[in-house]
Order: C-alpha cells, then sequence, then structure tokens
C-alpha cells in the first residue's frame, strides 16, 4: 500500500511539473557531459599529442565537478521546493489523518529516490546523445572529420553522475523535510501561504537603493579605471562592491516599486496595479534570491564571452605554414614533385631565417644599434623587463616572410627604402607583444652598420616554421639584400610547404595533414609539420572554452530555475487572489496578460543589473588581465559574442515563454464554478 | 407583489452534486424573488443548501436546473466577456474571509472591480471617500490588510462590494469570522446602506443576530424553502424580530413540523 502510494504520487508529480523534470534532466546531462569529457573524440585525439596538458586537464575536472555539484544542489533544491509546496494541503492532511512525521519524511524520501531513478533512465540517455551530439560537432568544427568517430560510453561518468545527482537529490529533501518537519498541519493546510506585504518606508528603501548604486559603481569604476594588470586588492574590492551593491539595490528597489505605483494608480486600469503590486511583493519578500540570480547570470554572461572569445581568438592562431621540410634541396624537390605529394601541396618556399653574423650583436661594437629601438619601448609602460633583456640574434628574408604572408592571406610587407620590421613568436605571452606593439606605432628605427633602419609601425607574429614549439623571441625582417649581408648561414633554413585549399576542404584540416604526414615519413626525410602545434592551440580551445562556457550556461540556468522556480512557488501561494479576482470579474485573458507581464518584469529585474554589470566586467577583463591575442580579430570576436548573445537571449526567451506557459496553465485552472 | 419591483427571481432552482448513486440533490427546486432594496436573509442548518443557493446567484455554481434572472436577464446562460461583467458590475459579492489582496492598499483593493472595467481610480476619487466615510475606513485607506483589523477588513471588503454600484449585494457569513462588536458595526453599517441607498442585499447567515437586521428570512431545510420570517420594519425592532428568528431556530432543531 505505502510503495504503491509513493509510486502514485511520484507519478502524479512528474505528469504535472515537466519543468520541474526537465530541470532534472538538465542537472543530469550537466554532470555526466562533462565527466564524460575525457571520452571525447577531441580529447581523445588530443591525448594522443598533449598528454601532458591533457593529464592536467583532467586532474581539474574533479574541481568544476565539485563546483557544479554545489550549484546543480540550488536547481534541485528549488525543483523540489516548488514540487512540495505545491502539495503542502495534501502533506498537511496527511499529518491530520494520524501519519507520523518520520513515516511521511519517508514516504517524500522513497518518492524522491523512485524520481532520481525515472529522471536518471529519461536523463542519461538524452545525456549520452547530447555529449555525442557535442563531440561530433566540436570534431567537424576543428576539422577532425568524423571518420574517426568512436562511440563515448563512460562508464565511469555515468557511476559519479548517479551518485552526484542522487546526492544532491537527497540532500535538498532532507532540508525541505526540516523545514516541513517545523511546520504545524495547520500551516501545511492553508494553501495561501503568501508573506506578509514587508513594509520598508520610501525613505529607507531609496537610501538603501542609492547606496547600493554606489557600491556597483565604485565596482564598475574600479573594475573600468584600476584594473590594469590582475591585482587581487582591486579584484576583491570589486567582488566585496559588486556583490554588496547589487544585494542593496534589490533591498531597496521594492519600497521604491511601491511608490511609483501609489504615483501611477490614481489613472491605472485592467489589472495594472495588481501587476505592479505582484512585481514589488516578488522583490520584497524575494530580494535576495534576486540579489543570487542577477550575480549567477554576471558569472554566466562573462564566462560565456571569455570562453567564445578566447575559443576564438586562439582558434584564428593561424596556420601560416603546414609543413617545414629540411635536407637538401634536390631530395626536397624529388618528393615535392612525386605525385601523391604534388596533387596535395599548394606553395612550396624556401625558408631563408638565420642567426645574425658575429660582430653584429650591440655588445660587441657598434656595428647593430638598437638604442632609438630602445627609447621607444621607455616611453611605453611596464617595458624595464623588455629592455633588460632585448636582443635580436635573428633575421629573416623579406621575400621569405612575405611568403608566409601570402598563405595566411596577409598583406605583404614592403621594405624599400631602408626599413626593417620586428617579428616575434612569442606575441601572446604576457604584455610582451603588447607592449613591443606599442613602442613601435611610436616610430622606431634600428641602425646597422651606420645605416639606420626604419622599423614598420606593425608587429609580426605569424609562425614561420610549421612546428610551434620553435619560439623566436626576437627577429629583424630584412631586405634580401641585407639578408645575404648580415646572415651567418645563407642557405634556406628549410623548406615550407602549404596544402592546397580543395584538399583541406575535402578531407578536413586534420585528416589531411595526416595524409601527407604520412606520405613525407615514407619518404625518409627530415620534417615538421603543422600537427604538434596543433594540438596546443586545441587544448586552450577546449580547456578555456569548453569549461568556461560549460560552467557559463550552468550558471545560466541555475539562475533561471531560481527566478523561475522562485516566481511560481508564489504564485502557488497566491493561487486565491486569481479566484478573488475571477469573482471581481476579471476574465481569463486579463488574468494571463497579468502573469506574463509580472513574469516578463520580474526576469527584466534581474537581467538589466546582470547585463550592465557583465558589460563592465567583459570590458574590465578585455582591457586588463585577459588581453585577446595579437592577431585575432576584433571584429570577428566581436561578432561571435555578438551571436554569443544572440543566442543566450533566444534561449532566455525560450525560457521566460516555458515559464509563462506554465504560469498561464496554472492559471487556466482556476475555475470559480463547480468548485466545491 | 408589485411585478416591477423585483430585481432577482429565482425559478425552480436544482444543484444535484455527483452522479448516479453518489448524487446529493443540495437544492431541490427552489423559487423566490427579491425585491429592489430589499435586505433578505437566508438561513438554514449546515449543508441545507444555504451557501449552494448563494453561490449559484453569484455564479460560482452552475445549477443543474431551473433560472436566475437578474433585471429580466438569465444569469446561467452566462459566459465570457457578459460573465466578467455580471460579476464584476451588477453584483457585489462580500466574503466571510474578506478576500482582500493582501498585497494591495485598502484604497487600491475597493478600486480593483472599478479598474477591471477600464475606470481610472481619479474618476472614482468621490465615490471612494464617500464610500469610506461611510464604512469609518477614511483613514486605513493607504494601509495593507495586514495592518488593519479584521472588523477594518470586511468593511474594507464591504466597500469593495459597493464601489461599482452592483445592482444587488450578496453577502456570504459576512459576520462570520467577525467578534461580537465589529459584527454589530459592520450589521450597521449595511443596515444604513440598505435603508439610506436602497441597495438590495440578500445575505447568507446561521447568525441570528446578524439576520435581525434583515427585512426578511427564507428558511432552507433540505434543499427547500421551509418558511418566510417579514420584519415590520415600522414597527418591529431587530431585538423583538431576533426572539422571531431565535424561536423558528429553536424549532428547526426538532423538525420541521413544529414551524409548519
Amino acid at each position: 500500500m505505502f510503495f504503491k502510494q509513493i509510486r502514485r504520487n511520484a507519478a502524479k508529480n512528474r505528469k504535472g511539473n515537466g519543468l520541474f523534470f526537465g530541470s532534472l534532466a538538465i542537472a543530469i546531462a550537466a554532470f555526466y557531459t562533462l565527466l564524460s569529457l575525457g571520452e571525447q573524440d577531441v580529447t581523445r585525439y588530443l591525448a594522443t599529442i598533449e598528454s601532458e596538458a591533457v593529464e592536467k586537464l583532467m586532474t581539474l575536472l574533479p574541481i568544476v565537478y565539485g563546483i557544479s555539484l554545489f550549484f546543480v544542489f540550488f536547481l534541485v533544491y528549488f525543483a523540489c521546493k516548488y514540487q512540495t509546496d505545491s502539495r503542502r494541503r495534501e502533506l498537511g492532511m496527511y499529518l491530520m489523518l494520524g501519519m507520523k512525521r518520520g513515516r511521511l519524511f519517508s514516504m517524500l524520501f522513497c518518492e524522491t529516490l523512485w524520481n532520481s531513478v525515472i529522471s536518471l533512465l529519461i536523463g542519461l540517455p538524452a545525456s549520452l546523445l547530447l555529449t555525442e551530439g557535442i563531440s561530433l560537432v566540436t570534431a567537424k568544427v576543428v576539422g577532425l572529420g568524423i571518420i574517426g568517430h568512436r562511440f563515448s560510453f563512460s562508464p565511469y561518468a555515468i557511476l559519479w553522475t548517479v551518485c552526484g545527482y542522487v546526492l544532491v537529490q537527497l540532500l535538498s529533501m532532507m532540508i525541505i523535510c526540516i523545514d516541513l518537519g517545523k511546520a504545524e498541519p495547520a500551516d501545511l493546510l492553508r494553501s495561501d501561504d503568501a508573506k506578509k506585504q514587508t513594509i520598508l518606508s520610501c525613505s529607507k528603501s531609496a537610501a538603501i537603493f542609492a547606496v547600493g548604486i554606489v557600491f556597483l559603481s565604485l565596482a564598475y569604476y574600479f573594475g573600468i579605471f584600476r584594473m590594469r594588470t590582475l591585482n587581487m586588492a582591486v579584484m576583491l574590492c570589486i567582488i566585496i562592491c559588486g556583490i554588496l551593491g547589487t544585494f542593496l539595490l534589490y533591498r531597496g528597489l521594492g519600497g521604491l516599486l511601491g511608490r511609483y505605483i501609489r504615483r501611477k494608480a490614481p489613472n491605472a486600469t485592467g489589472l495594472q496595479t495588481f501587476t505592479a503590486r505582484q512585481v514589488q511583493e516578488n522583490v520584497l519578500s524575494q530580494h535576495k534570491s534576486l540579489a543570487v540570480s542577477s550575480l549567477l547570470l554576471l558569472t554566466a554572461l562573462s564566462c560565456v564571452s571569455y570562453g567564445v572569445s578566447m575559443g576564438l581568438a586562439r582558434s584564428v592562431d593561424g596556420r601560416s605554414v603546414d609543413f617545414s621540410i629540411f635536407g637538401e634541396d634536390e631530395k626536397i624537390d624529388a618528393v615535392l614533385e612525386s605525385d601523391d605529394v604534388h596533387e596535395m601541396v599548394n606553395d612550396s618556399y624556401p625558408l631563408r631565417l638565420s642567426v645574425i653574423k658575429d660582430g653584429y650583436f650591440r655588445d660587441e661594437d657598434k656595428a647593430f644599434d638598437a638604442s632609438k629601438l630602445e627609447e621607444a619601448l621607455g616611453s611605453v609602460e611596464g617595458s624595464d623587463n623588455i629592455i633588460e633583456n632585448l636582443h635580436i640574434e635573428y633575421v629573416i628574408s623579406e621575400s621569405s616572410y612575405n611568403k608566409i604572408l601570402e598563405g595566411v592571406g596577409k598583406e605583404e610587407i614592403n621594405l624599400e627604402g631602408r626599413k626593417a620590421a620586428i617579428y616575434t613568436s612569442l606575441a601572446n605571452e604576457g604584455d610582451f607583444g603588447s607592449i613591443l606593439g606599442k613602442a613601435l606605432k611610436k616610430g622606431a628605427s634600428i641602425g646597422i652598420d651606420g645605416t639606420d633602419y626604419e622599423l614598420l609601425p606593425t608587429l609580426y607574429y605569424d609562425n614561420v616554421v610549421a612546428d610551434r614549439a620553435i619560439t623566436l623571441y626576437m627577429a629583424l625582417i630584412v631586405p634580401d639584400e641585407l639578408f645575404t649581408e648580415v646572415a651567418r648561414e645563407r642557405e634556406a633554413y628549410c623548406r615550407n610547404v602549404r596544402l592546397t585549399d580543395t584538399i583541406v576542404e575535402d578531407m578536413g584540416l586534420m585528416q589531411a595533414v595526416q595524409k601527407m604526414d604520412a606520405l613525407l615519413a615514407d619518404a625518409g626525410i627530415e620534417y615538421d609539420s603543422y600537427l604538434g602545434g596543433i594540438g596546443r592551440n586545441l587544448f586552450y580551445t577546449v580547456a578555456a572554452s569548453y569549461l568556461t562556457i560549460y560552467l557559463g550556461a550552468l550558471f545560466w540556468l541555475i539562475a533561471n530555475t531560481v527566478i523561475g522556480m522562485k516566481y511560481l512557488i508564489g504564485q502557488r501561494q497566491t493561487r486565491r487572489r486569481y479566484e478573488t479576482l475571477t469573482m471581481l470579474g476579471a476574465d481569463m485573458e486579463l488574468m494571463s496578460g497579468s502573469v506574463k507581464k509580472q513574469i516578463g518584469s520580474y526576469f527584466s529585474l534581474a537581467l538589466c543589473v546582470a547585463v550592465v554589470s557583465s558589460a563592465a566586467a567583459i570590458y574590465t577583463m578585455f582591457t586588463s588581465f585577459t588581453k585577446l591575442p595579437e592577431g585575432a580579430s576584433l571584429q570577428r570576436t566581436a561578432a561571435f559574442s555578438v551571436g554569443a548573445l544572440a543566442i543566450f537571449a533566444i534561449i532566455e526567451i525560450l525560457y521566460i515563454g516555458i515559464v509563462k506557459r506554465t504560469a498561464i496553465r496554472e492559471i487556466r485552472r482556476i475555475d470559480i464554478t463547480n468548485r466545491r | 407583489m408589485n411585478m416591477r419591483n423585483q430585481i432577482l427571481q429565482v425559478e425552480s432552482l436544482t444543484k444535484i452534486y455527483g452522479r448516479g448513486e453518489n448524487k446529493t440533490e443540495a437544492l431541490k427546486g427552489i423559487a423566490f424573488n427579491v425585491l429592489e432594496g430589499e435586505f433578505l436573509g437566508i438561513m438554514g442548518a449546515s449543508g441545507s443548501g444555504k451557501t449552494t443557493l448563494l453561490n449559484c446567484i453569484a455564479t460560482m455554481l452552475k445549477p443543474t436546473s431551473g433560472k436566475i434572472i437578474l433585471k429580466g436577464k438569465n444569469v446561467a446562460g452566462f459566459s465570457g466577456g457578459e460573465l466578467a461583467d455580471y460579476r464584476g458590475k451588477k453584483i457585489g459579492y462580500l466574503f466571510q474571509e474578506f478576500e482582500l489582496l493582501e498585497n494591495l492598499t485598502a484604497r487600491e483593493n475597493i478600486t480593483l472591480p472599478l479598474f477591471l472595467h477600464g475606470v481610472s481610480a481619479k474618476k472614482a476619487k468621490s465615490d471612494i471617500e464617500a464610500l469610506a466615510a461611510m464604512l469609518d475606513i477614511a483613514g486605513e485607506l493607504d494601509k495593507f490588510p495586514t495592518q488593519l483589523s479584521g472588523g477594518q477588513k470586511q468593511r474594507v471588503a464591504a466597500a469593495r462590494a459597493l464601489i461599482s454600484d452592483p445592482d444587488i449585494v450578496l453577502a456570504d457569513e459576512p459576520t462570520g469570522a467577525l467578534d461580537s462588536k465589529n459584527s454589530k458595526t459592520l450589521m450597521d453599517k449595511l443596515e444604513a446602506i440598505n435603508r439610506e441607498q436602497r441597495k438590495t442585499i440578500m445575505m447568507v447567515t446561521h447568525d441570528a443576530n446578524a439576520a435581525s437586521y434583515c427585512s426578511r428570512i427564507l428558511f432552507i431545510q433540505d434543499g427547500r424553502i421551509f418558511h418566510e420570517l417579514r420584519r415590520n420594519i415600522s414597527t418591529e425592532s431587530t431585538s423583538d424580530f431576533y426572539d422571531r428568528i431565535a424561536n423558528v431556530m429553536a424549532q428547526l432543531g426538532g423538525g420541521s413540523a413544529n414551524v409548519l
């Protein structure tokens, strides 16, 4: 009998609350997606070439899992609370009929477990499909191709998903049961359990609101003007001011809304006053939830922006050279002219890169004079370290570098008229690239053998060889004649090869590189491939983007669940008001309209502050500690950020739509005729 | 009886709950008229069908058969906008538990029926103030229900029931949640409104004290009207009428044979 009742109650709960079950299924998907990261095609591929980095990422996963567990707890807690709140009357009846509290709680726990089993049975296959989808899309996007796709079923991920999910469900139920344990049966039987209207004087509200604005402004000020580099003290100030400001702003907002309603009330018609009072009541009683949700939304927006732009910026870390072949020219020519290789090669050219001849280093004599570059660097803040270590050991010939630029589709450089350019492959290491770039823009020159060569105002950084492990701290791009004069080695350093675009498009970059790799290996010549470099590139894409976007999406989901569930719980508690409105002559359309407006306003209140704060946060992030790598197109990054924002807005609108539909369905259930 | 003064006609009203073997006949063909300006009381024991009758008139329940005609229109046939109009404009309803919206001030609660029908509070300012003065709640208009006493809440609810100048005010045990002092204050006010404004009031009650303010009382038992008392307003005091009501109620306990 007891278990029959548990199954029946659980089934009733599932049928009545799509939103509740949706939230639970998403919680399961969130756990599984994260835990199965190691099984995804991209990660498996990365593990073969960047095993150490992937291992580091995998050791990070339990920490991210712990964070997710903590946040998913709130999602599940609110979903369960919504569920039990709607059954308060029923639970009160059980107590009145003589059911012991212990038995009532064990019934609720068993229902929770039963629901957990059912939602796992639905959620796990859905998660498998989702992760497979993500795996395929990522593989396609990064050019892995889907040929090597393997169905990734991870028993480890399933085990921990089940454990984590059941744990948070039981913990949520435990907290809810403690709350229920304190309630008297009469409290439970009273369905209209709306909070009393909190009376807070208008002036007090206005003062609290103003203090909140001041704290938020302070946080924005610190972020925008005082956060040039990652400074923990300033960061702490921003976090404290931001959190305090957000909480105080929502605390004071309720009273201000009351003032606004009073001013507007004489001219209001329909349910305008009622709608506004409902919103005000929600703000007054839920100001803490609103603040928490708004802060979560802010974190979500910041995480997603960071993830999207960093992922994109890394992925634009240009593929300038696919292969660098070493050895004698004749041998290389023979290989390149063989049919299999020939049809895949778009272009090949010798790279003239060399150490500068002895005697040209500045410390030894004045033949090589970098004083004007030092001067230019001196006028840029934070350049002391660079000036101290300034040394140029290499030269690259203009024609070779132009070939590289041609390969990546960039404008070629022209060094006619005693000009030279600075090259570094470390443009993205800390501030080095940006400081050097700023110094060059100010105008600098370099003296060689007593002749001044004007330096181009642009810093060049496109990879000169296929293997990114080879780095050049600083090199000078010089006209070909000057190269011959100052270079120690006159022979080409290597032969650079680029694959044809059609092959890359047809096979996917990774597959094409792998095929060529096999052909060159067969020919028995020494070469480096883009493959090694792309591993690290991909790793950053996966680690930075995947995890931050994942956390962002999770925060977003939890914030929305908190707002949505809080509203729906409140609506259920004030159901009687809608019955009274019906008695006073309000029709369904009018009440549905009011509910829609209430939900729209309630979500907007949380979103507005989050959007303003995240604009400041994103600006701070990209102007201080998180610089976009050199060469990352700002327009492209901005375009994708706007795209991500649009997707965010669409999903948000869809979510709000679901909450509205749920709320209206509740309203339509109100039928005062034949209610007794 | 002057047909021109009839505001409400109830004809052969039946209400059956449940189906088949489980059916319960709450109203068994009730018929009566209410005259304009009348203060009608409906009394009866628990389960007699008095609240079912009031709820059928208020459109909170659909009758199984019969007619409810308010000013010539059959209420039972209303739906959609007509029903909303009827609830908001033609009747005023006074609930036992007040049913004020806790998050609206007294003023906003009172003006709610007007808002619902497109009238702004500005236009009805003088009406609100007159009603508030009459019901002694002028100083409480900007307070929330939680800041009011039970008696004040019921008087705010009365003002809400009267603000749209309905044809008839339906009151369901309006003194049920009030102490005797507040009950007396409320009934004094309702009687004054009935006398001075000729407002028709139909009140369901089991409180003989409250019923003694009525001009006519219908006693219901087992879904049928079985007795009627009329008060001679000019010669009979409320306390005399109370005695007659108490007498009928005492006999009700012993079965209808003693009354009829």
